[in-house]
């Protein structure tokens, strides 16, 4: 069995791998972390904890999914706000953690309503044996808008938290962002100002979900009526890495720790993750869908990728990919990639053809005979949507040309 | 009553089922399943209304394609037509088309959709002789397009084989029912246990009627010369219709022989060993690699247990012990049961109806009409070749058109 070293520093704290428990329902109490320890994540981000004046009072049924055709789950909608549970029982249930688990890293993820209520939070969580904190400063379902995603997007409120967290505690902390905010790097950088040492990214995106046509109301339904809420899962992958991309990308951001969070499941979304820059991961919607299980193929997916890669420490994986994401105005533009069609594997489906003609650019032809495509290249611009949607991956790609008087060495291409 | 045999063999789909063998399809363009039915049924297009959480138009698809399609989407052999030329067999296998248009014709019931429509009435008048398929078939289209219909059944209920030889595990008397309702809410005027040549004739018929179409199909089960009046011998056809009259309710040989391997054998084969029959054997005279049965038929015997022997052609007989000869090879093959049933072919009975008949089919011409006369044929005796349920569809939808040019509408 394949055996990698997946341990990993982040903010001067070592994780004996990357995988955490994101804030949230999967750690709400000592015997779920303690499972989730147990079965192999590095990390819990302890649900977030708040002042002892808040109470919460939660709304039932609060989720809701969003399915396609035979997949469900592809996003998932949650309402729950922070740990329900009372100050002193978190605080206990963290210092029971910390006892038990030593070498695991336990964070603390707190959210004050004010300056004072932030800086007291930290030093309470310090004070039970936390490893490090996060500032939820993005949840979007909190019923005071002195709290949650609201101050997310208020880069000096942010910064004036963050000093609060940090007169309270010397623990490393990191700022967790929310994503309904169309530049992040402002509100990433007013937190590092304010003394942030590190950045999670990205909390859930505001949403409607799915309506009941019937009864005309967002679902869940609560008493007929529904609010918008943090979405989540695979679908929000691609806007995590997006903002991990952009922040990495920002020079004055570019040496920030991250650890990224938004619909991680396989241990290629995890790749993907680090190889945009984070360090470390968290997770939740894959938890509350299949179990803290899934950290195992996490780990073992990840220890064989090393092993395919020759890499010995995850750190060196982490940001391979910034440097291949460039503005698009800088892309080059030079050739065209035509599809090549593997006539053995295609099995005349003519999905191809369907798509080239509705959505593209009218170059597939379809023998109604044989039920074999073939691409017109005068007409094809080499966009390979037919690659995309062919059941049998018979498409892949082919000849190269290089569009007329363009200076491009054809072998040099990477594509 | 007997539950066991009433109860469907095939499960069918249940909506997270339906919903992802919808979504194994491959959504082809130009697509060959929808160019294999008889019947012209379009399962590319309601298939992709399944994969669109569109169920209601998923029904109207089939449902104004053909009047009879929660049956066909039971009997029909798929593997046949649609699902032959399904090319998701490239990957694994194909779709499973007609347990989807099953879930599909099964919610169009239960949320009591009424997609046939009667047409704005013209005063023709239209007399249908006989009740299967394809008179059922024939019947909905001209009241679709407004024209008066009579139907004349000689047994006291409508649907002809579907009623008397289809065991019930392949189709219910409820869906049957059903089905039949659909086509009298349309407005058609129905007459059971009349006879033509007794209750009423066929000049009375021909007389009072702008058109009168014989669809009276193959309702009797062949006797071959050896068997003739032998007791241990009854009909396939005969035995079904006792079994599916009393609700299984019958009681059954231990030890039977059955002769025949086609579709009607495979029924009466399962159905024997789904009422108690300990050993019932088939002896074929095609071999197994020319089978007549439709597949889903012969796994459904096989499954049963029923015994099947191939390629034998009974020689003599004497009392109950049959001997048998193989085709190719020297074999012989000696056979004594309690009950020895004949399953091979049946023939029609058109007493009365004035018609001539050549090697088993109406001399029509291609048009399905009897020379210049007001007299149509259709289903098993007509020109079509199709004899199968989907094939007397066909053959309704092809007859419609030359009877609606010979009454002079379009």
């Amino acid at each position: 069995m394949v055996n990698k070293d997946l341990s990993i520093e982040f903010l001067n704290v070592k994780f004996e791998n990357p995988f955490c428990l994101s804030s949230s329902p999967v750690g709400n109490c000592y015997e779920m972390c303690k499972k989730a320890y147990e079965v192999g994540f590095a990390g819990v981000v302890f649900k977030t904890i708040g002042p002892e004046s808040y109470y919460i009072d939660e709304v039932s049924p609060r989720f809701d999914k969003l399915d396609k055709e035979c997949t469900d789950f592809i996003g998932f909608k949650n309402m729950e706000q922070i740990a329900e549970h009372p100050l002193q029982e978190n605080l206990n249930d963290l210092k029971r953690l910390k006892a038990e688990f030593p070498n695991k890293v336990l964070i603390a993820s707190i959210m004050g309503n004010d300056e004072k209520t932030w800086e007291e939070l930290a030093k309470l969580v310090e004070e039970a044996g936390a490893d490090m904190i996060e500032m939820n400063l993005s949840c979007p379902q909190m019923t005071s808008h002195a709290m949650g995603s609201d101050v997310g997007t208020n880069p000096e409120l942010c910064k004036k938290y963050c000093q609060a967290v940090k007169r309270g505690s010397k623990l490393p902390m990191m700022a967790k962002m929310t994503p309904n905010i169309t530049n992040m790097n402002v509100v990433a950088k007013a937190c590092l100002d304010g003394g942030a040492d590190g950045i999670s990214a990205i909390n859930t995106i505001k949403s409607i979900c799915n309506l009941d046509i019937d009864k005309f109301v967002g679902l869940p339904i609560i008493d007929g009526k529904s609010s918008i809420s943090g979405y989540s899962g695979k679908a929000i992958k691609p806007v995590a890495l997006r903002f991990i991309q952009q922040m990495k990308s920002d020079p004055e951001l570019k040496d920030v720790e991250i650890s990224g969070i938004g619909g991680i499941e396989t241990w290629i979304d995890a790749v993907e993750f680090i190889l945009l820059g984070s360090s470390t991961l968290q997770m939740t919607t894959s938890v509350m869908q299949y179990g803290y299980r899934i950290v195992e193929d996490l780990k073992n997916g990840l220890m064989h990728y090393m092993e395919d890669k020759h890499v010995d420490k995850l750190k060196d994986l982490v940001g391979l990919a910034n440097k291949n994401i460039i503005p698009a105005e800088n892309l080059n533009r030079d050739y065209i990639v035509y599809p090549h069609i593997d006539e053995d594997k295609c099995i005349g489906c003519g999905r191809c053809y369907i798509s080239c003609f509705d959505g593209a650019h009218q170059a597939m032809q379809f023998d109604k005979k044989t039920r074999k495509p073939h691409c017109d290249e005068d007409k094809c611009v080499g966009c390979l949507l037919c690659s995309l949607v062919c059941p049998v991956l018979a498409i892949s790609k082919g000849k190269i040309k290089v569009k007329d008087n363009r200076k491009c060495e054809i072998k040099n291409l990477i594509i | 009553m007997n539950s066991k045999y009433l109860k469907s063999l095939d499960e069918g789909f249940s909506y997270q089922t339906l919903k992802l063998e919808a979504s194994r399809c491959l959504l082809c363009h130009d697509a060959p399943c929808s160019k294999e039915c008889p019947a012209g049924t379009d399962p590319a297009k309601f298939i992709r209304s399944v994969r669109f959480d569109n169920l209601k138009g998923a029904a109207e698809t089939i449902r104004e394609n053909n009047p009879l399609g929660a049956i066909c989407a039971r009997v029909c052999p798929t593997e046949k037509y649609c699902q032959k030329g399904c090319l998701r067999s490239g990957i694994d296998k194909p779709i499973d088309i007609g347990n989807i248009q099953r879930y599909v014709t099964d919610f169009e019931q239960k949320t009591n959709m009424k997609i046939l429509k009667k047409g704005v009435e013209n005063n023709k008048r239209i007399a249908i002789v006989g009740s299967g398929p394809s008179g059922l078939s024939l019947a909905a289209l001209l009241l679709r397009d407004g024209y008066k219909v009579d139907m004349y059944e000689k047994e006291s209920k409508l649907g002809g084989y579907l009623r008397c030889g289809i065991p019930a595990y392949r189709l219910s008397n409820e869906v049957l029912d059903y089905e039949i309702q659909r086509i009298i809410d349309l407005g058609l005027n129905y007459h059971t246990n009349t006879t033509i040549g007794k209750d009423i004739t066929m000049y009375e018929l021909k007389t009072y009627f702008d058109v009168v179409v014989i669809a009276v199909g193959y309702s009797k089960g062949k006797i071959l010369e050896m068997f003739k009046d032998n007791p241990y011998v009854e009909t396939a056809v005969d035995y079904l219709k006792r079994i599916k009259e009393n609700d299984g309710n019958v009681l059954v040989d231990d030890n039977v022989l059955v002769i025949g391997g086609g579709d009607v054998s495979m029924d009466i084969c399962t159905s024997l060993k789904i009422l108690g029959s300990t050993n019932v054997t088939a002896v074929v005279y095609e071999e197994l690699f020319e089978f007549k049965a439709s597949k889903k038929e012969l796994e459904d015997a096989r499954k049963h247990d029923v015994t099947i022997i191939d390629g034998y052609v009974p020689t003599s007989v004497h009392n109950n012990t049959v001997n048998f000869k193989h085709r190719r090879l020297p074999y012989d093959l000696t056979m004594t049961a309690d009950k020895i049933i004949l399953a091979v072919g049946q023939t029609y009975d058109v007493e009365n109806l004035d018609l001539k008949i050549d090697k088993n089919e109406a001399i029509t011409k291609t048009n399905y009409q009897i020379d210049d006369s007001n007299v149509f044929v259709i289903g098993d005796i007509s020109i079509n070749k199709e004899k199968t349920v989907v094939g007397s569809v066909k053959s309704a939808k092809e007859a419609l058109y030359y009877i609606k040019q010979y009454l002079g509408g379009k």
